[in-house]
């Protein structure tokens, strides 16, 4: 009887592990390619490589980065005119194709020591 | 006429010497001097998959090859607090105009640098 308790608990909490853990909805590359184009590529590049010195290169970096940069600006967290302007008008899974979009580009960054 | 040309002369070499002036405003970054101070950075972006442990868990940046102006302008926000990561805020509180200028120089230059320290096997 207390093993059967205690399985079900076990099944529960990893159920719910799960559903916690399971992305709002996979990432969608070329969707994300298709916003970039609207919105992004005129200051990062569609290649995610931005030729302006003041912008930063997004080609190859990690779309969890990405992801995160772009939430915060959107909150508001992180402070910048340009690009809260930009991330206002994202939705959740904008923001999810458009970091896995430039992060399946040729990298123009790299980690380095 | 040679009035004229004379005042030519003045007005354009006034506005190089504005222009000289604007780009002078932020110090030039020596690659060189910034490797010496880059152990503070590579606990974290020197290990390729490194994850951040707080307040949030993402990856940390890759910093080599970005513009070197986009990463100095990331460490001058740390340390003004309009962007806030605590660790990095900490950081950045600590150097100079002229130490974020020199780290951002090597890291924009560090494409070809060593290779990074393979993630610990978990």
């Amino acid at each position: 009887m207390t093993m059967t308790f205690d399985k079900i608990s076990l099944v529960a909490a990893i159920a719910g592990a799960t559903l916690i853990a399971a992305p709002a909805g996979a990432a969608d590359i070329n969707a994300g390619a298709a916003k970039a184009k609207e919105v992004c590529a005129a200051c990062h590049g569609m290649d995610g490589n931005s030729p302006q010195p003041d912008y930063p290169k997004l080609a190859g970096q990690y779309p969890d980065f990405l992801a995160k940069a772009l939430r915060d600006y959107k909150s508001g967290a992180r402070k910048n005119p340009v690009m809260q302007g930009f991330a206002a008008a994202l939705s959740r899974q904008d923001i999810d194709n458009l970091s896995a979009y430039y992060a399946s580009q040729p990298a123009a960054v790299a980690t380095r020591r | 006429m040679t009035m004229m040309k004379t005042m030519k002369a003045i007005v354009v070499g006034a506005a190089l010497l504005a222009a000289g002036a604007a780009t002078a405003q932020a110090p030039s970054g020596d690659a060189n001097r910034g490797r010496e101070r880059v152990q503070m950075c590579q606990g974290c972006h020197g290990i390729a998959g490194w994850r951040t442990a707080f307040p949030e868990i993402y990856h940390v940046p890759k910093l080599a090859g970005q513009h070197a102006q986009y990463l100095a302008a990331a460490l001058a926000a740390y340390k003004s607090g309009a962007r806030s990561h605590p660790s990095m805020r900490a950081i950045a509180a600590t150097l100079t105009e002229q130490e974020m200028a020199d780290l951002a120089a090597y890291y924009a230059q560090a494409s070809n640098a060593q290779p990074s320290t393979p993630a610990p096997k978990k």
